[in-house]
């Protein structure tokens, strides 16, 4: 508990401090009020800021109240002692004043020497001896700029390697990706580079851009309207919550008819929705879902692991032979139609034998998407995707055969309609472009496997774990472990060496010696932090200004509440400090040439990123703010609160910024010819490297999010619930297997192939296939990616992260870990 | 090792109503002396008979007043008593006898009865709140509450 109390808080009094705070953690960024005051005053439980009588007990649903996990106290840099509450914003049209079980603990997630987030890392480190040890900014950034510089100057830039964020949320935002993008990319210009949570610089979803519609192209109030939601790849309850709770949930309980009537066309029916889930999982949200909807509206295609492109295909084929296709559309404004159709001709037979189900479920799912409604109207059918498919078999068909029924059923740009991910985090991106372009995407380097084969000489791990996310964990930690350690003991021989003795030695170590500098950014000591020779401490949501936009594209200014800790700093300003240091050093030597790389981080203040970035490129740079970014100021966006603006911004008018509720609403696309582009998406083969391990290994294995544990599990895995409820990764185990095996819940289990091994508690239900297993993904304890292969699609460099076999090894019982948590069925 | 967590919570509780001031110093939370168990400001209340519950399975009652339901049910040879308020936002949880785990029909939290009010799934971000209770013959007395009850800024309204 950050408050160490457990039955009373204290109440923000009338005029504390008030600020707009966007959710730091998934797609949906529900908006949050913080409430800032001295500690030591208070309000009265009849009055206080929050104009609650808390003499009267708060109401269900509407009742405006904070949890523990809501409070906190925080010292700033003043030295003075703060009570903070974050709770839901009743007025923000996202989340309607609810909470999910991540965001609500936002203000437990802030630093508070008297509890769990007491390790934040408060100042740079360099490694001294047989530990990292604090030091200042100037040595840290002095020493680290040492060491590019001869790399730069001897070797070039693309022997420097970074792996970062390029999102929005916490650990992200528009300054903070122009920040550092601006750093590799324009300054140092190396093109290894890597995303935070894949081996490569690749975007997950180049098939739907390349065929002429951007990913994010609904929004959450058009959810409300659909007639059917199908939803492949996803678990919304546990990953999109209130996408879920407070948009889904209303439609499919027919509390929307209203506004659908308002918003259909005359005579058309109007009803509450049908969800169709295709998911191998019994899934949470496939479950809640029953409740809310009743069985009949709810269809859940329980798919064979790997083969969504022939249910997409059989969809395809089932709707054209129907005659249910939007052939005046698909005449108008797409291409590629016959071609595609002829390719992708998949029988209800054919794909009943491929995926595992029944041809009738594909034929009723089919009809739900595609057959005109009682009036005769097209149904209007949302249709999302994410990770279980992005991170599928092969990441550029999967998508590609998901937009192609999406086009062929004209679900984009009409009221209620969409072709979306889903989304992980927010979004956050702006950066330039290093001076001769990236490589096309089948000819992108994967950085990661690059670096553990004995490539780069530097490495950044920035606002990410590479251990825990990316391909065969276990390989690669192991490597840059070893690569690490040829660099730690250079630096040990040369104790009280000045910065630039250490350079050389560091440098040497790595281009003589196989070694590998390894600069970690980030807000915790992490298991990365154990490989890292220089360390920067960074901030993050509310000890920041930061904007990101949802997944409707809902730009927001997350405000600054706190000072951040220690010396840190945003992301931008650390980026800032390397690159001034490295242009002090090209100036020391007269060179002019090399100095003016490093220009343009003048930066007092992320404000001063953000203008540069997102207000000030619009459409000279990769910009998720397009060319009408430039007129986003903080100004605009504060005054926009946490409703703020849906990219593209149209205008200002009195004062407030207007944006763009739906994308594609005149059907331009993106393409050369403006029209949507179908693409023939053949079944693709599972990868030799994952049929090996299928050969040798008894179970498949499947990996996903569980609905407590954010990212790599830097906050979750410090606050006091989610850290009880999950303390190690579970192992979700079919009964019928874990009889077999002998395993009862809470025993530990291993799972083991030929890229490594990794260890969880079993969790034996129903969620899973006899045959098929799941683990949490994201666990730096237990990282389930140590068994990941190293196959990624040849087409995206996108990884198969969802499919690996392993078998299983019971390990025995810890009773600490056995006792803490619960083991009853989820669904 | 549920013994010791109680024991330690209780303590904390003790601390609870003291004053807001120290409500706000974790650090003085953690320096006093553990030993000491003192529900403060709540008062003892008999919310049913023991034999009651062993055949109906479970009671409700209000504690510590009437704006605050609760149930108490018998796990594992033992009584256990929870608030009936889901610590998302409000909604009356139901319990399930099977499964001896509360849900919650708005957003679906489910919270284990075995386990001290454990959140199984859900977006809440605490636990249910245990209200302690203790046997006293036939009696089940009611004497403080683990957690805070949701809608309020203290278990002890006014």
């Amino acid at each position: 508990m950050p408050f160490s109390i457990n039955d009373k808080l204290p109440l923000p009094p009338v005029g504390a401090e008030k600020k707009n705070v966007t959710c730091e953690f998934c797609i949906v960024g529900c908006g949050y009020t913080a409430y800032k005051w001295p500690k030591g005053t208070s309000g009265t439980p009849k009055r206080n800021a929050l104009g609650v009588d808390f003499t009267q007990q708060q109401p269900a649903l509407s009742g405006v109240w904070a949890s523990e996990q809501m409070v906190n106290t925080v010292r700033d840099r003043d030295g003075k002692e703060y009570n903070v509450m974050v709770i839901p914003d009743a007025n923000c049209v996202v989340n309607q004043g609810q909470n999910s079980a991540r965001g609500g603990a936002m203000a437990a997630t802030l630093y508070n020497k008297s509890s769990f987030t007491r390790d934040r890392l408060l100042d740079p480190q360099v490694y001294a001896g047989n530990n990292l040890a604090r030091t200042t900014w100037e040595d840290a950034r002095d020493l680290t700029a040492r060491v590019l510089k001869k790399i730069i100057d001897d070797d070039g830039p693309d022997q420097v390697a970074f792996k970062a964020f390029d999102h929005g949320g916490g650990g992200g935002g528009y300054e903070n990706t122009w920040g550092t993008g601006k750093l590799f990319f324009k300054a140092i210009q190396t093109r290894s580079a890597a995303i935070h949570n894949r081996p490569a610089y690749n975007s997950e979803v180049h098939a739907t851009r390349e065929m002429g519609i951007g990913e994010l192209n609904t929004g959450y109030y058009d959810t409300e309207l659909s007639d059917t939601l199908f939803v492949i790849g996803a678990n919304p309850y546990e990953t999109q919550t209130n996408l879920y709770l407070m948009h889904w949930a209303k439609n499919l309980q027919g509390a929307t008819v209203a506004a659908k009537k308002k918003e259909f066309e005359k005579g058309e029916t109007a009803e509450a929705a049908r969800i169709i889930f295709v998911d191998p999982r019994r899934t949470v949200s496939v479950v809640n879902a029953i409740d809310l909807a009743g069985k009949e509206r709810v269809l859940h295609l329980r798919i064979k692991p790997g083969t969504d492109v022939t249910l997409m295909n059989a969809l395809f084929t089932y709707i054209l032979e129907q005659g249910w296709e939007a052939k005046d559309f698909i005449r108008k404004h797409t291409e590629n139609f016959e071609k595609t159709a002829k390719a992708n001709k998949t029988s209800l037979s054919d794909a009943a034998k491929i995926t595992g189900l029944k041809a009738e479920e594909i034929k009723k799912a089919a009809e739900w998407m595609a057959k005109p409604k009682k009036s005769g109207h097209r149904p209007r059918t949302a249709i999302f995707y994410e990770k279980g498919v992005i991170w599928g078999i092969k990441n550029y068909e999967n998508i590609a055969s998901i937009v192609n029924v999406a086009i062929l059923t004209q679900s984009v740009g009409r009221v209620g309609t969409g072709v979306c991910r889903l989304g992980g985090h927010q979004e956050g991106y702006v950066r330039p472009a290093p001076p001769k372009g990236m490589p096309g995407r089948q000819n992108l380097v994967v950085v990661d496997a690059e670096a553990a084969q004995g490539n780069y000489l530097a490495f950044f791990a920035w606002g990410c774990n590479p251990f825990v996310d990316s391909i065969m964990g276990e390989r690669l930690a192991t490597s840059f472990k070893r690569r690490s350690d040829i660099v730690k003991s250079a630096m040990s021989r040369n104790i009280g060496a000045d910065n630039e003795t250490m350079a050389d030695a560091i440098y040497r170590a790595c281009k003589y010696d196989g070694g590998l500098f390894f600069i970690d950014v980030d807000i915790y000591p992490t298991f990365k932090s154990e490989v890292a020779h220089v360390s920067f401490p960074a901030a993050t949501t509310m000890e920041m200004n930061l904007t990101s936009m949802n997944g409707e594209r809902r730009v927001r200014l997350s405000e600054k509440v706190v000072d951040a800790p220690g010396t840190s700093k945003p992301d931008c300003l650390i980026a800032a400090e390397i690159a001034n240091a490295l242009k002090a050093l090209y100036e020391k030597e007269g060179n002019k040439e090399m100095a003016k790389r490093f220009e343009g981080f003048d930066w007092k203040s992320e404000e001063d990123a953000f203008k540069d970035g997102f207000a000030g490129q619009g459409a000279k740079m990769d910009s998720q703010g397009g060319p009408t970014g430039t007129l986003a100021t903080y100004d605009l966006l504060r005054a926009n609160g946490n409703n703020g603006v849906q990219n593209p911004i149209v205008k200002v008018s009195n004062g407030k910024l207007v944006g763009t509720r739906r994308l594609y609403t005149d059907n331009k696309f993106g393409t050369k010819s403006g029209k949507a582009m179908f693409q023939p998406t053949p079944q693709p083969p599972i990868p030799k490297q994952v049929a090996n391990q299928m050969k040798k290994y008894e179970f498949w294995v499947t990996s996903g999010r569980l609905n407590e544990v954010w990212q790599s599990n830097y906050h979750t895995s410090r606050l006091p619930m989610p850290s009880t409820r999950w303390p190690i990764a579970p192992v979700q185990i079919n009964p019928a297997d874990a009889k077999a095996k002998g395993i009862r819940s809470g025993d530990l289990v291993m799972l083991y192939n030929d890229y490594g091994s990794v260890r969880g508690v079993a969790y034996v239900t129903e969620e899973t296939r006899k045959g098929e297993l799941f683990m949490a993904f994201g666990f730096p304890n237990s990282p389930v990616n140590n068994i990941v292969t190293d196959f990624v699609d040849p087409d995206t460099k996108i990884p198969f992260y969802k499919g690996t076999a392993a078998s299983l090894r019971k390990i025995g019982r810890v009773e600490d870990i056995a006792d803490s948590m619960s083991f009853k069925n989820r669904v | 090792m549920k013994e010791e967590s109680t024991t330690r919570r209780g303590f904390l509780k003790g601390m609870a109503g003291m004053t807001a001031a120290v409500a706000a110093s974790p650090a003085l939370m953690a320096s006093g002396n553990p030993e000491k168990e003192n529900f403060y400001g709540y008062d003892e209340k008999v919310v049913g008979l023991a034999s009651k519950i062993k055949s109906a399975g479970s009671i409700d009652f209000n504690y510590p007043d009437n704006d605050s339901p609760c149930k108490a049910v018998m796990v594992n040879g033992q009584i256990k008593a929870y608030s009936l308020l889901c610590t998302h936002k409000g909604c009356p949880i139901v319990y399930n006898a099977d499964k001896r785990a509360f849900r919650c029909p708005c957003h679906f939290s489910e919270f284990d009865a075995e386990l001290d009010g454990q959140m199984i799934i859900g977006q809440a971000t605490e636990n249910i709140p245990e209200i302690l209770v203790r046997v006293d013959g036939d009696k089940i007395i009611a004497y403080g509450v683990n957690g805070l009850i949701y809608g309020r800024e203290s278990n002890l309204k006014g």
